[in-house]
């Protein structure tokens, strides 16, 4: 059995009359890639931030590596990294400076800190830019950096709290690639986001929240279990009338059929070879169609079938 | 822990460039206009300069052109004498060459373009001659015998008043801008101490919440900064004070190491000022750095940076507010180091700042300690 790296009971916290947290349970195990899934303001910086302790909250206790978290608990500070949401680096500092200088507030012996500044820049891929202050930096470039801050010092557990926001690709792919890299070195890493396809890409087990409330657990399949849909099907077609529409919807494993005059969309649950049922009843009425696509569900179709509402807003 | 803290805290603040602005470009910009617009008034106003005039010779005039040579010869010469003809010599008035044109004919006379203080001076010199002239010619013709002893008299330097300097300092009154320039940029120390609290608060910025859960005490990151800035900002004084003494050749008095110290405990205090106002409110960076200006600009003007008599005013009016303003303090220093030679009210000033660095250092920290915040 693996050890528990972190674990928040029932924790309450609220601003005024608003609750940001509400009986918010966790439990972490070592080696995990642990993701806070959920629309922006469900909660989620708000968890990181009382779990690192620095957020008072109204009820519940949170322990990491078995030790109660206070403000005080160096012992238990000194095993974690953290990357912000926003960029927390000085920018009188070149990148080399702001590294050694984060990693100086955990490492005291000087030649280790520079053996892992040196490490933390190669990760990265910043070696090019070490002079460069973190003005002269691209977005990707100084997400980069902010990583290397927060990871210099070999923690064992990262939290990562939306670090991949206003990132190109390129750049995104990256730090998604080294925070699987980091995990396979041994670290713990909580990772929290509202891209679904990222969290999907790299967490072995997922948390979704709305509201301040943790509304679903578990694996990726075991979270895409917990809903009816199994797969959607979408046939471009025109001039669907309503009684073939009608004779989809008695299909087996058929749960609902939508038209639009151009779009018809079906939500299967179960079964296979949906799609050849469909097209087979199509074609029995001569109807010719356009592109015809099967999804099978993504965490959003989770999120929208627990919540009522998709996942990212319109904007994101 | 505290140097690795100590050692970026310094390179962060000294490459800040707010602080490299108003600390170190600002002062040395507004000392040079200082010195550049004062410099000129005081030396034509204050500063005594030979007069230009032209002498024009139309008789003979021995006695004239004796007195006239003894007061063009001195170290610090009444008058920067040109004998020339009549027509030069008017050519000369009308282009401002000199400011008159004592003539030697029958009579000496004085003529002058237009009314000031050098053409006031020129005929008090004239009057003054024609009655002295008048005196040795009379004792020449009635009493020959007792000539010498008139001319002697009348040569004699009689002083009715001794010059008994107050101060052995600099009694240029525009002297105070420096004064206040210095205090200023210790004031201005607020903008760095500011930073302490920005940069160590979790509710302040994301550098504070990196800060706060890195395994290093609040207190050593704390006390870095503190000293960090503290010695930022005394590098600013320095450069400041240096500035003013050694380019602009400002004398600021006697002892230019009390001068420095003093600048030096001032710049603490502004920052330790600034450390307390971002420590107080609940408001975002932006508003505390409006704060943190307008208190110090509202120090700066009390102290007579702006209108050089307020301090006067409000040491008649409101004393009080004198003795709590932290720039007047700071430029008090400089008045007891070179008006007054005053080490006991200098100690005293020094010591209300010290005190005041401890009691802002002390509050800062005390608001600042809180761990755990109910907001980010």
């Amino acid at each position: 059995m693996k050890n528990t790296v972190v674990k928040a009971e029932n924790i309450i916290k609220r601003y005024g009359d608003l609750v940001a947290l509400d009986h918010f349970s966790l439990e972490i195990s070592e080696g995990e890639i642990f993701g806070l899934l959920g629309p922006n303001g469900s909660g989620k910086t708000t968890t990181i931030n009382c779990i690192l302790s620095l957020l008072s909250f109204d009820k519940g206790s949170i322990e990491i590596f078995g030790k109660p978290m206070t403000p005080t608990s160096y012992d238990i500070k000194k095993n974690i990294g953290v990357i912000m949401q926003n960029v927390a680096v000085f920018d009188e500092l070149t990148v080399y400076e702001n590294i050694d200088y984060f990693c100086g507030l955990y490492i005291t012996d000087k030649a280790q800190r520079k053996q892992y500044v040196d490490e933390a820049v190669e990760f990265v891929g910043l070696e090019d830019f070490l002079r460069f202050r973190p003005k002269k930096l691209s977005g990707g470039l100084l997400r980069r950096l902010n990583i290397a801050c927060g990871i210099a010092h070999k923690p064992k557990l990262i939290i990562l709290d939306e670090p991949t926001v206003a990132v190109d690709p390129q750049s995104r792919n990256r730090i998604l690639e080294g925070i699987e890299e980091l995990n396979r070195n041994g670290a713990t890493v909580i990772y929290t986001s509202h891209y679904m396809e990222e969290v999907e890409q790299i967490c072995t087990r997922i948390a979704i929240m709305d509201k301040g409330k943790k509304i679903a657990e578990g694996t990726k399949d075991e979270l895409k279990r917990m809903i009816r849909n199994t797969e959607t099907v979408t046939i471009e077609i025109l001039g669907l009338e309503d009684r073939i529409k009608d004779r989809i919807s008695t299909l087996p494993h058929v749960y609902s059929t939508e038209y639009d005059g151009t779009k018809l969309t079906v939500g299967c649950s179960g079964g296979k070879h949906n799609l050849v049922r469909i097209l087979g009843v199509l074609q029995e009425n001569d109807l010719s169609f356009g592109r015809v696509y099967s999804e099978l569900p993504t965490l959003n179709d989770v999120f929208l079938e627990i919540t009522g509402k998709a996942l990212r807003d319109k904007e994101d | 822990m505290f140097l690795h803290n100590l050692k970026y805290e310094l390179l962060s603040t000294l490459r800040h460039p707010a602080l490299i602005f108003w600390l170190m470009l600002f002062p040395i910009f507004l000392g040079t206009v200082f010195k550049i617009g004062f410099g000129s008034i005081y030396e034509e106003d204050t500063l005594f300069s030979s007069i230009p005039t032209a002498v024009v010779e139309t008789a003979d005039n021995s006695i004239l052109r004796e007195v006239v040579d003894a007061v063009s010869g001195d170290d610090s010469p009444l008058l920067k004498t040109t004998y020339t003809d009549e027509d030069t010599a008017l050519e000369m008035l009308r282009s401002g060459e000199v400011k008159g044109i004592i003539c030697s004919g029958d009579k000496v006379t004085l003529t002058v373009k237009n009314s000031g203080i050098e053409q006031s001076i020129l005929k008090s010199f004239i009057e003054q001659y024609g009655v002295y002239e008048t005196i040795i010619k009379d004792t020449l013709e009635n009493d020959p015998a007792n000539a010498q002893k008139v001319i002697a008299a009348l040569s004699a330097d009689v002083k009715a008043c001794t010059e008994k300097p107050v101060t052995q300092g600099n009694t240029d009154l525009f002297v105070q801008y420096f004064y206040n320039l210095i205090a200023m940029v210790a004031i201005f120390g607020s903008e760095t101490g500011l930073h302490i609290t920005k940069d160590n608060q979790a509710n302040m910025s994301s550098l504070g919440a990196r800060r706060n859960i890195s395994p290093t005490p609040k207190s050593i990151s704390l006390s870095a900064s503190l000293v960090g800035c503290f010695i930022a900002q005394a590098v600013c004084m320095v450069i400041c004070v240096t500035f003013i003494v050694f380019v602009l050749k400002v004398d600021l008095g006697g002892d230019l190491l009390l001068v420095y110290a003093s600048s030096i405990v001032g710049g603490c205090l502004g920052v330790t000022m600034g450390f307390l106002i971002g420590s107080i409110a609940r408001i975002s960076a932006d508003a505390k750095d409006a704060v943190s200006m307008s208190v110090s600009m509202a120090f700066c003007f009390l102290s007579g940076l702006f209108i050089s008599n307020i301090k006067g005013i409000i040491a008649d009016t409101v004393p009080w507010v004198n003795s709590i303003n932290p720039v007047a303090i700071i430029s008090d220093c400089f008045y007891c180091l070179n008006l007054y030679n005053d080490y006991t009210r200098y100690s005293v000033k020094m010591i209300s700042m010290a005190i005041y660095i401890v009691l802002f250092s002390a509050l800062g920290v005390i608001l600042t300690r809180r761990k755990k915040y109910a907001s980010i």
